[in-house]
Parts: C-alpha cells; sequence; structure tokens
C-alpha cells in the first residue's frame, strides 16, 4: 500500500470516527456511565443525602426476599407474555388485511393511523383511558350501559385493572409491529404465493406455509423489541392504577421508581434494576437462540 | 472527472468540512442556550426558590417577587416552579436536585414532606424567630398554633405555615334538596351521614354517585379515621417547643395540648378502630353508597361535582376557585365539618385532618439569612395578599380568611373553613413521618384492597397494611 492511500486510509478512519463521536458520547453519557454507574450503586446503601456505604450482596439478598418486588417480578413476566402475544398477534393481522386487502391509498392511511398511538405520551395516553374506564362516569361503562352490561369495576379490582393496563399497553404499541410486519409483507416476492397457489394452497394454508417462514426474521425483530419494551412497562400502571389494587399492577420499573424515590434506598433500586437487566438479557440471547430453530432466511 | 469539474464543483469532503464549520460555530453560537446560561438568575447569585406548580399563577408570584426585592434592594430571587403530579412527586424532583449537586436554597414543603425535610434537608429557624420575635408576634397572633406544631419537629421549627386546608365535606345542595334532607348539623355524626347518603342515592337517577373519594393521604380514609380518634400510625408528641408557645401562644386556649411536634413512629392499622372505620367505608361502597377509591385519582372531581353527579365529597377552601370556574354558583352546594363517630371518643372530640404549607431553608443555603428574609416577607400580612388573590386553597392567616376572599365566590358556610382549627382544637395534621413515601404506598396500595371486597379481604388488607408500615417505618430517611 502506497503512503498516499495509507494517509488517505487514515483520514477516512478520522473523519469516521468524527462521524460517529456525537453518537458514541451521546450512548457513553447517557447509557454506558449510568449502567456502570447503577452496576456500582447495587452494592452501596445511599439514601442520596447520606454518604454512600458499602454492604456487599445485601441489597440483592434484600430485593430477593421483599414480597413486593416478587410479586411485581410475576406481575411483569404475566403481562409480558399476555400482551406480547396480543401485540404481535394483533400487528401480523391487521397487517396481512391491510396488505391484501386494501387499495394503495388506504393503506398509508391505516399505516399512518396504527402508528399514531406510538407517538403519543404514554402517560397522556394513560390519564385519557383513565377518564374512559372510570367505573361511575367513564364512556366505557356507559357504551356496556346501553346493552344491558352493568358497569364493570375497571380500575379498582385486581383483574379489571390488570386488563386495562395490558389493553391500552397493546393499543399503544401494536402499531410499530404492524409497521415491521408491513414491510415484511411487501417484500415477498408474488411469485412464492403464485406457486403455492400453484401447489394447491389457499387461504390460512398459503399463510401458514409460506407467509410466516417469509416473515419469521421480521417476527424475532419485533417480538425481541416488544418483550424489552413491555418488561419495562410503568407508564400505564403508574398513572392508571398506581399499581393497584393492592400489588395487582405493580410492575417491575415501578418498584424500582418507589424504591428509589419513595423509599429512598437507590442501592436497592439499582439491584433490582439489574436483576430486570439480566432478566431483558437472558430472555433476548433465549430467543437468539431458538431463532436458530425457528426463523427462516432466504 | 474533468478538470472542469474540479474547478468548479464543491469536492464532497469540502463540503463536509464547511457542514463541520458551520455546526461547530452553530454550537458556539447557542452555547448559552444549550447550558442554559441565558436563564434569568442562573449563574448569578440569587436565592433560589423551588416550589410546586406550573405557570398558571405566575404574575402573582412575579408580584411577590418583584415586591421582596424592593424590600430587600440586596437580595435577588430566582422561582424554580416544578411541575408535579404530587407533593411525593415533587419531593422526589427536589432529592434529585440535591443528588446532582443543584440544591434550591429554599423549598416550598407541604405536610407530606415536613418531617422528611426536617429530619434530613432543612435549617432550624428558631434562631430567627427568636431573634425577630417582636416582628413575628403580628404573624402568630393571626395563624392557629395547630397549622404551626405542624411544622416543629421534636422542639425545632422548621416553616412557618402560609396555606392549610382542612378535609371538610362538601355537599350538592341540588342532591341535598332532592331527598328533601335538612341541612346537616355540625356536630352530624357518620350515621347521619350513611342515612343521608341513602336519601340522596333514592331520589337520585342516572350515574349519581352519593360520596366520593379517593385514595391518598388527605379526604382519603384518613378522616374517617380521625373521626373515630384514631389513625393508622400510633400518633405520639415529642416533647419541647416552649420556646415558641410560651412566647407566642401562652394565652391560647390550645397551649396545653402543643408539643414539640408530632412522632408517627409505629404502625396501628391493627386497632380496632381502625377496623371499625375502614369496615364503615366498605359499607358504603358494598351498598353503592360510596366508590371504589382508585389510587391517585380526582382528576374529574370538580368537573363532576360540578356537573350534580356527585353528592358529597371531602375537601377544604382549595375547591371554591376550581368550583367557580366549573360554573357552580355558592348556593350550588355548602361545605360542612367532616362528621364525628356516633360512639367512643371520637363522639366528644370530632376531630379532623388538615395538610399545610410553607417554605424551608435548606441546610446548603449559602445565604441563610437572605433566606429568612424570604420566610418573614412570605408569612407577612403584605406578602399573602399578594400571593392569595383567590380562593384555591386557605391562608393561613385567620384574618385572611374573610369575606373579600370567600364570601363572593365561596359557599355559604365558608367560615367553617377556619372554624374547623378554631372550634376543634384536637384537629391534627396529616400523618406524614420521614418515611412518607413508603407510608403512604403502603396505605393506598392496602386501602383499596380493604375497602372493596368482603370482610375478610379487608382483614387480610389490614393485616398487610400493617406488616408494609412495619416495614415503611423501618426504611431510610
Amino acid at each position: 500500500m502506497s503512503a498516499k492511500s495509507v494517509s488517505r486510509s487514515r483520514g477516512s478512519s478520522l473523519m469516521a470516527y468524527l462521524f460517529l463521536a456525537p453518537t458514541l458520547a451521546g450512548i457513553g453519557i447517557f447509557t454506558l456511565i449510568p449502567i456502570v454507574g447503577s452496576l456500582v450503586l447495587a452494592f452501596f446503601r445511599w439514601d442520596i443525602i447520606s454518604n454512600p456505604e458499602f454492604v456487599g450482596f445485601q441489597n440483592f439478598t434484600e430485593a430477593a426476599a421483599d414480597p413486593t418486588v416478587l410479586v411485581s417480578f410475576g406481575n411483569t413476566i404475566l403481562f409480558v407474555v399476555i400482551a406480547v402475544v396480543l401485540q404481535l398477534g394483533l400487528a401480523l393481522l391487521l397487517a396481512v388485511l391491510v396488505q391484501e386487502r386494501l387499495p394503495n391509498w388506504l393503506r398509508v392511511f391505516f399505516r399512518s393511523a396504527f402508528f399514531f398511538p406510538l407517538i403519543l405520551s404514554a402517560a397522556s395516553v394513560s390519564i385519557f383511558m383513565g377518564y374512559l374506564f372510570n367505573e361511575q362516569f367513564g364512556v366505557v361503562n356507559w357504551f356496556l350501559g346501553l346493552v344491558g352490561i352493568p358497569a364493570v369495576p375497571w380500575l379498582t379490582t385486581p383483574t379489571g385493572a390488570s386488563t386495562v393496563i395490558i389493553l391500552v399497553y397493546v393499543w399503544q404499541n401494536f402499531g410499530f409491529s404492524f409497521l415491521l410486519f408491513l414491510g415484511a409483507l411487501a417484500g415477498i416476492p408474488k411469485e412464492v404465493y403464485e406457486a403455492a397457489s400453484i401447489d394447491g394452497a389457499t387461504g390460512w394454508r398459503k399463510h401458514r406455509n409460506v407467509t410466516i417462514p417469509l416473515i419469521s426474521p421480521t417476527t424475532l425483530v419485533a417480538s425481541v423489541m416488544a418483550i424489552i419494551s413491555a418488561l419495562q412497562m410503568f407508564d400505564q400502571p403508574y398513572v392508571l392504577t398506581r399499581g393497584g389494587p393492592g400489588d395487582a399492577t405493580r410492575t417491575v420499573v415501578m418498584v424500582i421508581y418507589e424504591t428509589a424515590f419513595k423509599r429512598l434506598e437507590f442501592g436497592k433500586a439499582s439491584a433490582i434494576g439489574l436483576i430486570l437487566m439480566l432478566l431483558i438479557m437472558a430472555v433476548t440471547a433465549l430467543q437468539f437462540r431458538l431463532s436458530k430453530r425457528y426463523v427462516f432466511y432466504q | 472527472m474533468g478538470d472542469s469539474t474540479r474547478r468548479g464543483d464543491v469536492t464532497r469532503r469540502a463540503l463536509l468540512g464547511a457542514i463541520g464549520l458551520g455546526a461547530v460555530g452553530a454550537t458556539v453560537a447557542a452555547w448559552p442556550r444549550l447550558t442554559g446560561s441565558d436563564i434569568p438568575g442562573r449563574g448569578e447569585d440569587r436565592l433560589t426558590i423551588a416550589i410546586i406548580g406550573t405557570q398558571a399563577d405566575a404574575e402573582a408570584r412575579a408580584n411577590l417577587v418583584k415586591e421582596f426585592e424592593r424590600q430587600n434592594p440586596g437580595i435577588k430571587v430566582r422561582i424554580m416552579a416544578i411541575q408535579s403530579v404530587d407533593w411525593q412527586d415533587f419531593f422526589s424532583k427536589i432529592l434529585t436536585m440535591v443528588a446532582a449537586g443543584t440544591p434550591p436554597d429554599i423549598v416550598n414543603v407541604a405536610t407530606e414532606g415536613a418531617q422528611l425535610f426536617a429530619e434530613r434537608l432543612a435549617h432550624p429557624i428558631d434562631e430567627y424567630v427568636t431573634r425577630d420575635k417582636e416582628d413575628m408576634r403580628e404573624y402568630f397572633a393571626d395563624v392557629h398554633p395547630s397549622l404551626v406544631e405542624a411544622f416543629m419537629y421534636r422542639g425545632h421549627l422548621y416553616q412557618l405555615p402560609i396555606d392549610w386546608n382542612a378535609a371538610n365535606m362538601y355537599y350538592n345542595t341540588s342532591a341535598w334538596n332532592a331527598a328533601r334532607l335538612p341541612d346537616p348539623a355540625e356536630n352530624w355524626t357518620q350515621v347521619d351521614f350513611r342515612a343521608a347518603l341513602a336519601s340522596m342515592k333514592q331520589a337520585a337517577s342516572g350515574d349519581f354517585v352519593p360520596y366520593y373519594w379517593t385514595n391518598r393521604l388527605f379526604g382519603g380514609v384518613v378522616p374517617w379515621l380521625y373521626a373515630n380518634n384514631t389513625s393508622f400510625l400510633k400518633e405520639e408528641k415529642a416533647p419541647g417547643g416552649e420556646w415558641l408557645w410560651d412566647e407566642f401562644y401562652g394565652d391560647s386556649p390550645a397551649r396545653s395540648l402543643l408539643s414539640g411536634g408530632y412522632l408517627w413512629q409505629q404502625p396501628n392499622a391493627d386497632a380496632p378502630e381502625v377496623y371499625e372505620s375502614f369496615d364503615f367505608l366498605r359499607g358504603l361502597v358494598v351498598d353503592g353508597l360510596g366508590v371504589r377509591p382508585e389510587g391517585g385519582g380526582g382528576n374529574t372531581l370538580v368537573g363532576q361535582f360540578a356537573s350534580g353527579r356527585v353528592g358529597t365529597t371531602p375537601a377544604g377552601g382549595y375547591w371554591v376557585q376550581g368550583l367557580h370556574e366549573a360554573g357552580m354558583k355558592p348556593t350550588d352546594y355548602d361545605v360542612q365539618f367532616f362528621p364525628r363517630w356516633a360512639t367512643g371518643e371520637g363522639s366528644e372530640l370530632q376531630r379532623h385532618q388538615f395538610g399545610t404549607a410553607g417554605y424551608a431553608i435548606m441546610k446548603t443555603a449559602k445565604d441563610k439569612e437572605a433566606a429568612w428574609q424570604w420566610l418573614k416577607f412570605s408569612a407577612s400580612l403584605e406578602g399573602m395578599k399578594l400571593i392569595f388573590s383567590n380562593p384555591n386553597t386557605t391562608p393561613s392567616r385567620r384574618s385572611m380568611v374573610n369575606e373579600e376572599l370567600f364570601g363572593v365566590k365561596g359557599p355559604k358556610h365558608w367560615k367553617r373553613f377556619y372554624d374547623t382549627l378554631d372550634r376543634f382544637p384536637a384537629t391534627g395534621p396529616i400523618p406524614a413521618p420521614p418515611q412518607q413515601g413508603s407510608v403512604e404506598t403502603a396505605l393506598i396500595k392496602n386501602v383499596s384492597l380493604a375497602v372493596s371486597g368482603s370482610e375478610a379481604q379487608m382483614k387480610s388488607a389490614l393485616q398487610s397494611l400493617q406488616r408494609d408500615l412495619e416495614l415503611a417505618l423501618r426504611s431510610n430517611a
């Protein structure tokens, strides 16, 4: 390699680093440093006001023995399972309907309409939904009353509150998965469907044997992102129910917030945060491991 | 590529370089904005004051600051209005500022956080009150000692109450009259109250709710516990405080009750009176006379009450302006003292609940003398008249709870707001130990379950409340 090309190569590398610098600085300052800080803090007792005190693994053992923490993990896992299944199922169903049954101009409309809730603030949506699902004055119970169904205590019973939180979460988040699926469906060559038709595949069988395998890489991405997002559910239960009634809708992130800012146990909150991070990493790793068996790359 | 192209066109590298230079130039030009150094007062030697609130009442605050700065030429003030869902949320944001190393000099603190601040963050004002006792005499003569006692912690005073609110009972006169009910007596009991709710329900139609309440420390289950002369925490009083009481409240009829401040160190959810009060509320819910309370609810309450869909609800003087803005005339509703308990000690006391707020000087404040001047001015009649131009709270000064503030917009019996203190000396503050955050979480979590199901569920929820409170009182702060 000539001296000139080496110099040009170095110049290009420098330019590349300069372009990457703002993003790397952002990740470093706002992601990496807080992660490292949280990792360190998990081994200390710290109430913000006094000096931190090293306590070893005590925060982890206390978190593991705290019934509220355990319940919150149970709630979160239940919410994730139901919400992610609903979110992906609804998104895929609507994507197939929009892609196959609608003209192009309507497809554009629905693409925007389904994505719209995602750009709204989750807190605002939750406040609004709180009005809709109010037992006494909510529109939902008013409509149910029209068909003779008595008022449902949506937000004040464990089952009702969990149902509303999952519905609100899915309504607000399925649009992203929908867009991913729509893109994947548009990328399937028509010839594949034609070949399947010639082989006698129709309706559901065509989707089972052609659509689902061909969009499986997208399904993997959508499910990984949906699970990571749902494991961090906070706004909906915090605004709608404050985790109640009892602990019925208390999620892990809510407990992290309460432990840190209400109980001033920042070390324990960091420990719970790290446990959640490990859970997210484990679930994601499992998904990628399973993907070798179920994901089909063309 | 031809020579002409090389000469005439800008190369990609040159273009990128120009963009880079442009970005650097723009960053330099915008530096004051990016760093916030163009925000008035930042970086200067100003007294920083954190308050809960929005820009809604900015004009009154600006007038207060302007007058304070005019009277104290050497002191510049910067108000930081911190938008928060509730007091707990506000305190969390203040704690974040403390952790970031940028604490304000003064914080507006309500009863909910008074002991947290007193224990960890605030500087006592005993020396200033004692030094300026002649200036302060007029203030204390105008303010009920129970409000001051709420800011006394282990014998030291940390704040001067500026405003407060009692949990009184608002009732909708149209619903009340439709049920042909006479005006409730001032010494009515919970039995009378329940009978009135049943009558209103019978006379009403549609989605009418006789009693609407929210699940929180103020106005939730606590007034019903106080009415029964109990609480979910064991209430004790610390010794001390004579330096203040003897100086300013020596002649007060309440003098013998005044102490070095409240202490809440033990849970009390297993007391029979607590069970009794919870069971009363559960009965209201079961019989459709009261709502199941939502956690943090109450957003729609003013509108629902103004539209006549709510019969009664606990609230204080702060509600008058909201109801006025919602279109209610003073004759559309009235206010009565909270009912007393029909039996036991609560029957004689008719104890009520209140919450108050005032400014606290932070331990870290650079110029505590300037901070004290702010506290003194805010508590002066002049300062309070500047800030309380509307009845959206109850001023701590008795003389300001008057015809001018409440007579036009307020209900017929607006005098009951301050009478709640003057006529019932046992009236007490929101129970809020230094661990208030976790205590409130424990209460809200278990109240909703306790009043929404069977008696067995209530017993289980109260046991859970007792356990959670034990843990909460052992936690930090």
